[in-house]
């Protein structure tokens, strides 16, 4: 969590929605690794742009200084895993994705919670990205270990394949007969 | 619509490629005989695919036809079409349509409101013929513009609404194959979808626009859609396709990877240099 997302972006706590768009999209434009390619630098201070941006559109950009504020927070974080979980449990993954989106947590165990239930509901992205952040940050895991490598089986299915297929070949083969078709179907 | 789904010509028998080609070729036909010779630059691959799968799927004869082109008027060659690219070809206009519409919105571009004005008949028209189609068409786009604005980081929800536009194209006609058909366009329609995001990121970043990729690690692309056609071939397998499996593979398997390929390609060759 980032003590002040604002200044990492530039931005005053001011700055309206557009200013904030604005300010993340020119950063993101100076570091974003695929234009910066091989600066590790560049790619951990996207990482940073990224957060201070999530945490801001969360609606509670100050999420980390009023966790620990809060003297409660440890027993309510606890009640909060324990309803998500049984939401989990009964399918209800929307249910459990709200409580999630609430909380100021962002634990292995938040990541882990999180990838379940955007599996659930066939947000193949989200999950994939949260199960391999739950196992970056706590890599002795089994059960983090075992979502990941669920999510990713089906996508070594069809990897292999496609290998079957051999590779694919780049574009100079799409055209054959076709780019002429392309050319005379316009004007015939 | 973006024209990835498109097949691998090296790996496709003589006759596999007539099949494509002909197809293609017989969509435009059909959408200059029933839209005006004008609507045949709303031609692409990604409707040719739904013509190819919808026509194996419910075993869809084919009229043959002979024809020349302006290009080789000397060389006849041979095209295909059936109800199914009469269908394609109406949601082909529709797409053209609302794509006009929402350049002129969004930019203001005179042109782009000339263009749509173009298609507005073709549209009204298809409007009553397909309420259903244009209904969820019409409501996902706007969503889509809504999330493109607002600038969202999830890059599933963008895509899940583009997937649902896809997957009410895929519905032929309300059936038993209908529940599967959605769910198979919607897979596929995400897929394009991020595949389109992931080939215009660098594009996107330097311009400053949205690009629901942005906030991801590019080293996660590969995996990501990959998973994305993992799921839509599980789509796939629920339907009994039972007729030019092997082209419609090919596209699946291979051909859809062409384009990105092509750009991974030109990236390393940009290094070398």
């Amino acid at each position: 969590m980032i003590a002040d997302p604002y200044q990492v972006l530039g931005v005053p706590p001011t700055a309206t929605e557009d200013e904030i768009k604005k300010a993340y999209r020119k950063l993101a434009k100076k570091y974003h690794p695929d234009l910066n390619p091989g600066n590790a630098d560049a790619g951990r201070k996207m990482s940073e742009i990224n957060a201070a941006y999530e945490q801001i559109k969360s609606g509670n950009p100050y999420q980390n200084l009023r966790y620990n504020q809060s003297s409660a927070s440890g027993a309510y974080t606890s009640q909060a895993y324990d309803s998500v979980k049984r939401y989990i449990n009964l399918g209800y993954f929307r249910e459990a994705l709200n409580i999630l989106a609430r909380m100021s947590d962002r634990s292995a165990e938040w990541f882990y919670c999180s990838a379940v239930a955007n599996a659930g509901i066939g947000n193949i992205i989200a999950a994939l990205n949260h199960a391999e952040t739950a196992v970056r940050l706590n890599p002795d895991n089994p059960e983090y270990q075992r979502i990941l490598n669920m999510l990713q089986r089906n996508g070594h299915v069809y990897q292999q394949q496609r290998r079957n297929f051999g590779p694919s070949s780049p574009l100079d083969n799409l055209c054959f007969g076709l780019c002429l078709a392309d050319l005379c179907c316009p004007f015939c | 619509m973006f024209g990835y789904v498109v097949a691998d010509s090296a790996k496709l028998t003589a006759e596999e490629k007539n099949h494509y080609r002909s197809c293609y070729c017989g969509l435009c036909q059909t959408l200059g005989n029933r839209h005006g010779p004008l609507s045949r630059i709303t031609l692409n691959y990604d409707l040719t695919f739904l013509v190819l799968f919808l026509s194996a799927l419910y075993q869809q004869e084919p009229t043959m036809q002979t024809g020349r082109c302006l290009i080789h008027p000397r060389k006849p060659h041979s095209y295909w079409h059936n109800e199914i690219s009469d269908y394609a070809s109406d949601m082909s206009v529709v797409l053209t349509y609302f794509k006009f519409l929402d350049d002129w919105k969004d930019e203001r571009k005179i042109l782009s409101l000339a263009e749509a004005k173009l298609f507005a008949k073709q549209y009204r028209q298809a409007a009553v013929r397909y309420p259903r189609q244009c209904t969820v068409i019409s409501e996902c786009l706007s969503a889509l513009t809504d999330m493109e604005k607002s600038g969202e980081l999830q890059p599933d929800l963008p895509a899940a609404c583009f997937g649902r536009l896809m997957g009410e194209i895929f519905v032929f006609r309300e059936d038993d194959y209908a529940r599967d058909l959605r769910d198979f366009g919607e897979a596929l329609g995400k897929f394009i979808y991020i595949m389109d995001a992931c080939l215009d990121l660098k594009k996107d970043l330097q311009k400053e626009c949205y690009n629901p990729l942005t906030a991801l690690s590019p080293d996660s692309f590969p995996q990501i859609l990959n998973l994305l056609m993992a799921d839509c071939m599980e789509k796939y397998r629920q339907l009994p396709v039972n007729r030019d499996q092997n082209l419609l593979e090919n596209i699946l398997y291979s051909g859809v990877w062409t384009r990105y390929e092509a750009a991974n390609k030109k990236t390393r060759g940009d290094k070398k240099a």
